[in-house]
């Protein structure tokens, strides 16, 4: 089995077909080694997204190959792809997307209990959100939190099981400035100290600003493949406790 | 099932509180209106059968192997002291009521009036048919009689009978010839519908069998304390009587009636069947609202791993928490009115008159409920399983909703 967080081999994606037909990528050629932080960028309709959709197994490739963590996503069915994304990725998503209903702890401690965690899933939920600056929100629900502060909870339901794999699509649009620095120096931070590998689609610059690898889509192609030296020094453990919880807007 | 997910139906329930007021009170009202109709359609059962049975027709009948195709009122049973002890013995039995009957006119004067006259054990018989207790005039037989009569009003009218006065009743005998006696009238039953007062002209056993000259016995009635169990008691008795005679159970007795009977039932079960269908059609509505406008949800709860059977068994414990507390609310509303239907009935006198025919059987026009032990349970269970299989296709909705394009179309 590869050691590879993913390898894509002329994956194409197509939606619809005849006069309806978009080719949303045409022949990705992409691998991405453990420990990476790569930003996926390109202007719109380049197919981030599609990609994104892709490597968390959300959806098939039209034609080539697509391995995320040594295995062969079309090869796999419905509940093996979910099993996959349950047991080995995280999702951070534009909108946040936190259920509702249930508090911030709540939100992480379901995507543990999925994963069959016991009784010690309370202590993960409280330990990661603690981690983040949130352990004083836990008992808010996402309509009680700002923005910066749902997404710091979606990350922290994103990495509560350690997935090795976490993909961002577009994580810092709906954020300000500071929200959106604070969130990169989180997500920097969590790969440091646990290893993960962050794959995040973004127009945003001060997120390109972080990252080690930038790639460039264009017309659903890589049109430029490069590595980046962060610009900002990663500070992110001074400036994220629980003297800033709630002090976000 | 996991406590997050338990917890995401119930608050998912509670976030759209006027939907779920709405639902649960459809469930409710369905819910009641099932415990009232079967509740009325067990006791309206009840009533027809006991009054199917009591007049004349009992629960079970053991009569002579062959008589069920001939009908011939001179045939006799082969074992008749056996079969009415062993059919008094039998556990369950309320009453075994051992008769004979005849071809028989009854003449006064110029007048006469073709009858089956019935040859009956007094005794036994005031306990097995009902029209024997609605004498209103004079008396039922007793069991020290001989020679004596009781006839319906209707008979009385056409003959122009009083108490006391004598009739003459001429049948045919064993050998063919014309037999006749003369027997006194003692009572006047009034069964409430003229066509069944025709049928009434009993006399004492022994005062048949001189007059038709045929000994023994032309059949045992049982009446059951359980009228249900008529099935497993013929089983009983069959095994104990001898092969010369045969257990009949009263819808091989009277198929008429029993197909009116179940005629009725049809139609009340068509009735419960629409009221469950507009409920599950309600629910099944309600709960695909609920889960399109969550689509998003459910996609994202997909992409976190959650695989369908997960977000089936979300979507079904909101329908069934949604079915437990509209079941309660039903139970709670028609309960009550169930209870007033059973222990005070529905009076249909002023629709039907004080009594009325059905099947060639005088029906009481009030008509109790059943509030036996299993109603509230059924009727809950009922409900709950209704409103769970309502909740399936929105549930197999949720399931397959694609992740992918659902964050597409939310975003």
């Amino acid at each position: 089995m590869s050691d590879l967080v993913l390898e894509a081999r002329g994956v194409q994606k197509v939606f619809g077909e005849g006069r309806t037909e978009v080719r949303a990528l045409r022949a990705v050629d992409l691998v991405v080694q453990p420990g990476e932080f790569l930003a996926l960028v390109g202007p719109s309709g380049s197919g981030k997204t599609t990609f994104l959709n892709l490597a968390g197994a959300l959806d098939l490739p039209t034609a080539g190959t697509l391995s995320v963590l040594g295995r062969d996503v079309a090869s796999l069915s419905r509940r093996e792809r979910a099993e996959l994304r349950l047991r080995s990725l995280g999702f951070v998503f534009q909108a946040y997307n936190l259920v509702p209903v249930l508090s911030a702890r709540e939100n992480v401690e379901f995507v543990l209990e999925l994963q069959g965690a016991g009784r010690e899933r309370r202590r993960r939920a409280h330990a990661i959100l603690e981690e983040l600056g949130l352990a004083e929100l836990a008992d808010r629900r996402p309509a009680e939190l700002s923005g910066g502060q749902q997404q710091r909870v979606a990350v922290a339901r994103a990495v509560a099981a350690r997935p090795r794999l976490v993909l961002a699509d577009e994580p810092t649009a709906n954020l300000d400035g500071e929200n959106a620095e604070t969130l990169m120096h989180l997500m920097r931070d969590l790969r440091d100290r646990h290893g993960m590998t962050f794959l995040f689609s973004t127009h945003d610059p001060r997120v390109v600003d972080h990252a080690v690898r930038v790639v460039t889509l264009v017309d659903g192609t890589v049109a430029r493949d490069e590595p980046h030296t962060p610009e900002r020094p990663h500070e992110i453990l001074p400036r994220i406790g629980k003297a800033r919880v709630g002090a976000e807007g | 099932m996991a406590t997050a997910e338990l917890t995401y139906a119930v608050r998912s329930i509670r976030r759209n509180v006027r939907r779920t007021f709405l639902s649960v009170l459809g469930i409710a009202i369905g819910c009641s209106l099932l415990l009232i109709v079967e509740s009325f359609n067990r006791g309206k059962n009840e009533l027809f059968a006991r009054a199917g049975a009591e007049s004349g027709t009992g629960h079970l009948r053991v009569t002579p192997a062959g008589w069920r195709v001939k009908r011939d009122p001179r045939m006799r049973l082969a074992a008749p002291e056996e079969a009415l002890r062993r059919a008094r013995a039998l556990p369950g039995v309320a009453v075994a009521a051992p008769r004979i009957r005849a071809q028989a006119l009854l003449a006064m004067g110029t007048h006469v009036v073709p009858v089956e006259l019935t040859g009956v054990d007094p005794a036994a018989e005031l306990l097995a048919y009902r029209y024997a207790r609605k004498v209103t005039a004079g008396r039922w037989l007793d069991p020290g009689d001989a020679g004596t009569l009781a006839i319906g009003r209707a008979i009385a009218d056409r003959l122009g009978v009083e108490l006391g006065d004598e009739l003459l009743a001429t049948t045919v005998g064993r050998s063919g010839r014309i037999e006749s006696a003369m027997l006194r009238v003692v009572g006047i039953v009034t069964t409430g519908s003229e066509e069944l007062d025709l049928t009434v002209s009993h006399a004492p056993l022994a005062d048949l069998e001189r007059l038709t000259g045929l000994g023994g016995l032309g059949e045992v009635t049982l009446m059951l304390s359980d009228w249900r169990s008529f099935d497993a008691a013929r089983a009983a008795l069959q095994g104990r009587i001898g092969s010369g005679d045969e257990v009949l159970t009263w819808p091989e007795l009277a198929p008429d009636f029993v197909g009116h009977m179940k005629q009725d039932t049809d139609t009340s079960r068509l009735v419960t069947a629409i009221i469950l269908l507009v409920v599950l059609i309600g629910v099944a509505s309600a709960q695909l609202a609920s889960v399109l406008e969550r689509r998003r949800e459910f996609a994202v709860l997909s992409a976190l791993g959650m695989h369908g059977v997960r977000l089936v068994r979300v979507v079904l414990a909101e329908g069934v928490a949604l079915g437990l507390v509209g079941a309660l609310g039903g139970l709670a509303l028609g309960g009550p009115l169930a209870w007033l239907l059973a222990h005070r009935g529905v009076d249909f006198t002023r629709l039907l008159g004080r009594s009325y025919a059905f099947g060639g059987t005088v029906i009481d026009p009030i008509v109790y409920g059943d509030f036996g032990a299993w109603i509230l349970p059924e009727t809950f269970l009922v409900a709950v399983v209704a409103t769970t299989l309502a909740s399936l296709y929105p549930a197999w909705f949720a399931a397959r909703s694609d992740p992918a394009q659902a964050l597409r179309v939310a975003q």
